[in-house]
């Protein structure tokens, strides 16, 4: 009855001078059976093509968030962290140094030279890494121009502190107005600008966006795929198709291959922030504030008979890093998550001598000193966990497209089988 | 079929539950981004003043009491009392003053002519020269401090004026000072008639930012929170000269031997310790003492020790009792 049906519809085709001839085409295709397989080919190859790219696409804008936290903002936000940080410490140790009276002991000059180096290091990493067009870009443009003002300021200090000339604390001052006032906002604002896109990258690297699409996909593959093998069953009278039952085998193992390493990569991810790079943003932001304790305590002691804004800034900062609401509840709260509550324990034990005497270099430097060590251990944690991530979906960009062309190829063979029996 | 069909959705809604449960940690970036944002100080500014008002003697001070106490025995209810059972006297100063009162920070201690007559001071509260605590004061603070009581007494170039005899008591003159500028050795200046247009540094708070704007009205004034940041903005080039006290400014020439001290003085400044007006027994005592040493000999040791080196030392500054 089909090949009869098929045969009496085919002068029609004799009819292309009347009609253009895409209609006419689509009008023989709808109209016959095996013309209704061939567009039922075109179609399910197209769907599965479109399945392809977008569940490629999805797959990439989230491995390629999750490599850009791994290999680029994480790491760019521990540079700017150390970069603010390290100019922080420089001042402290300028100011602490100069209070010490008579020669300046060796180690606190090796701090302080330290300090500039590893900010010089992350500055030019920054520099490197960081969009020429971004706002980041332009504060390290203007970290990069006063820093060797700074250091200017801090050798004159130096020269004529030698000499037990005054005007050393002036120089001192100077070198610490240019520091707080212009160089620090700055690398607080590169700091701020890497927070935001390292938070950007984690919100598409966990979120739902990418998860939903291809769940969303997959759904209209597998229904497209399945509607395609009820319409062949019915028109040729067999249930069985064994082409297109492996493209749908074929379908569903890619699927669950994705969605698996979607998921495995998204709870890495989700460690690598939980477990690791929340400490270092807290960490980092504590050494950060504890440098301007410090800074602001010596600068008060320098005297510089002096700016009454400074004890007041010691005690504000001091309330910022104050447990229980403070930063360093925070990292007590964290390492409840992270299991490191014993390190978070000695570090509010040090927080505490710090609080009571201030002015003794090495509490305040052991303070600092244990803070970079935790976040040395934090972003150990952050990598190990991140890593996890990318075994995960190894191989999973390149599998979506190669096994969705399998998945059509399957599919036409299949169609293709019913079509010949036209022929 | 259907089995599929019903995989593929229960797979979605698995899917987007879990994509659901990842845990959002912000609260920690936000948490250490506040911290960090936490304001920084503000450097506050104040005016120069207003023109000085007159009034008669301007050093005229109570004289001194008809018996000094003798050290260690302070007459029982005066303010000197007070310190003695405190243990130590408290005394506002400049740390930055070359020559009259800085921080050496070769060996960490305040000296300078000012401390020395201060440690006179204590020495004859106390027979110990030691017994004091020096409080740095900005130029601005000098006199609030003495008024609010965190010090007993203030001796950090403080010129006396009509206008501040409204607020402290002052002892009578223990140095006489006259303001002048300080102007880099290549500079063209020469004296005040060649500033219009000129950028000068000065003190906030200090006599001399005063009378600039009245005797070079054309300079531009370049006010600074600290004596020595004047030094700093001359030697980097941010101003064409200083004006100061002719004290301040022989301390500056000490630090920098590419300046020079050019011109006559343009202004009397007379230097007197300010003390809180509820203690006149205190502005007596501390009269007693210097009136002691005008006559034997500390002054002029302690003068030739620190300016010895500028000027030939001058006779002690004469007291002008009310």
């Amino acid at each position: 009855m089909e090949s009869q049906q098929s045969v009496a519809t085919l002068p029609r085709a004799g009819t292309r001078t009347r009609s253009p001839w895409t209609l006419d085409w689509l009008r023989q295709r709808v109209t016959t059976t095996p013309g209704r397989l061939t567009l039922v080919s075109v179609l399910v190859v197209a769907g599965a093509v479109l399945f392809g790219v977008i569940a490629t696409t999805a797959e990439r804008s989230r491995s390629q968030a999750a490599q850009a936290v791994r290999s680029q903002t994480e790491p760019l936000l521990v540079q700017a962290a150390t970069l603010y940080s390290a100019l922080g410490d420089a001042e402290a140790t300028a100011t602490t140094t100069f209070l010490t009276g008579g020669l300046e002991p060796p180690a606190l000059r090796t701090r302080y030279r330290q300090d500039l180096l590893l900010a010089s290091y992350s500055l030019a990493a920054l520099t490197r890494e960081v969009g020429g067009s971004s706002a980041a870009h332009a504060a390290l443009v203007t970290i990069t121009e006063q820093l060797p003002v700074y250091s200017g300021l801090i050798e004159t200090a130096r020269a004529n502190n030698r000499q037990g000339f005054p005007v050393g604390a002036a120089y001192l001052r100077q070198a610490a107005g240019l520091l707080n006032g212009t160089i620090l906002p700055q690398a607080d604002l590169v700091y701020s600008a890497e927070a935001k896109r390292l938070s950007d990258n984690y919100a598409t690297g966990t979120g739902d966006a990418a998860l939903v699409v291809l769940a969303l996909v997959i759904a209209a593959a597998l229904g497209l795929l399945a509607l395609t093998q009820l319409y062949v069953a019915h028109v040729s009278r067999r249930i069985l198709n064994v082409p297109m039952l492996l493209a749908t085998v074929v379908l569903i193992g890619v699927s669950i291959w994705a969605i698996v390493g979607l998921l495995g990569e998204q709870s890495a991810l989700s460690r690598a922030r939980s477990q690791g790079s929340d400490s270092v943003e807290v960490l980092s932001a504590t050494r950060v504030m504890l440098s301007r304790a410090q800074g602001d305590e010596s600068l008060t002691r320098v005297g510089r008979g002096s700016d009454e804004t400074d004890p007041v800034d010691f005690a504000r900062v001091i309330n910022v890093l104050s447990p229980p609401s403070g930063l360093i509840g925070e990292i007590g709260v964290l390492a409840r998550r992270t299991g490191t509550t014993s390190a978070a324990d000695r570090l509010a034990t040090k927080f505490a001598a710090f609080r009571s005497s201030p002015t003794t270099p090495s509490v305040a430097n052991g303070l600092s000193d244990d803070l970079t060590r935790q976040i040395i251990a934090a972003q150990g944690r952050f990598k190990s966990a991140a890593a996890d991530g990318t075994s995960s979906l190894s191989g999973l960009s390149v599998a979506i497209p190669l096994l969705t062309l399998l998945v059509a190829g399957l599919a036409l063979i299949g169609l293709r089988q019913r079509l010949e029996e036209y022929r | 079929m259907r089995r599929i069909v019903g995989y593929v959705l229960a797979m979605a809604v698995v899917a987007a539950v879990l994509a659901g449960c990842g845990s959002s940690s912000d609260p920690a970036q936000r948490l250490a981004l506040a911290a960090l944002n936490t304001p920084a100080p503000q450097a506050h500014t104040s005016a120069t003043g207003s023109p000085e008002p007159r009034c008669g003697d301007v050093t005229a001070s109570l004289p001194p009491p008809a018996a000094m106490p003798s050290p260690g025995a302070m007459p029982a209810g005066s303010f000197m009392a007070r310190i003695q059972r405190r243990g130590y006297l408290i005394a506002g100063v400049d740390q930055n003053t070359l020559l009259f009162a800085y921080f050496n920070p070769i060996d960490g201690q305040l000296e300078g002519f000012e401390i020395d007559i201060l440690r006179q001071l204590t020495k004859a509260i106390f027979g110990n020269p030691n017994a004091i605590v020096f409080k740095a004061l900005t130029t601005d603070e000098r006199i609030p401090a003495v008024e609010n009581g965190s010090v007993d007494i203030v001796a950090d170039a403080v010129t006396i004026t009509c206008s501040r005899r409204k607020e402290v008591d002052f002892s009578t003159v223990y140095y006489d000072a006259g303001q002048k500028l300080l102007v880099p050795t290549s500079s063209p200046i020469q004296t005040v008639d060649n500033l219009a247009g000129r950028r000068v540094c000065a003190t906030i708070g200090s006599t001399s930012i005063q009378t600039l704007a009245q005797i070079a009205p054309r300079a531009i004034r370049y006010p600074v929170r600290q004596r020595t940041d004047c030094l700093v903005a001359l030697q980097e080039g941010l101003v064409d000269a200083i004006t100061s006290d002719d004290s301040i400014l022989l301390g500056f020439k000490a630090q920098d031997p590419y300046t020079q001290i050019v011109g006559s003085s343009f202004a009397h400044e007379p230097y007197g310790m300010a003390i809180d007006k509820t203690h006149p027994d205190f502005v007596r005592f501390v009269n007693g003492v210097l009136a002691q040493m005008r006559t034997d000999g500390a002054w002029r040791a302690i003068y030739s020790h620190w300016l010895g080196k500028f000027s030939r030392t001058p006779a002690p500054p004469t007291a002008h009792y009310l």
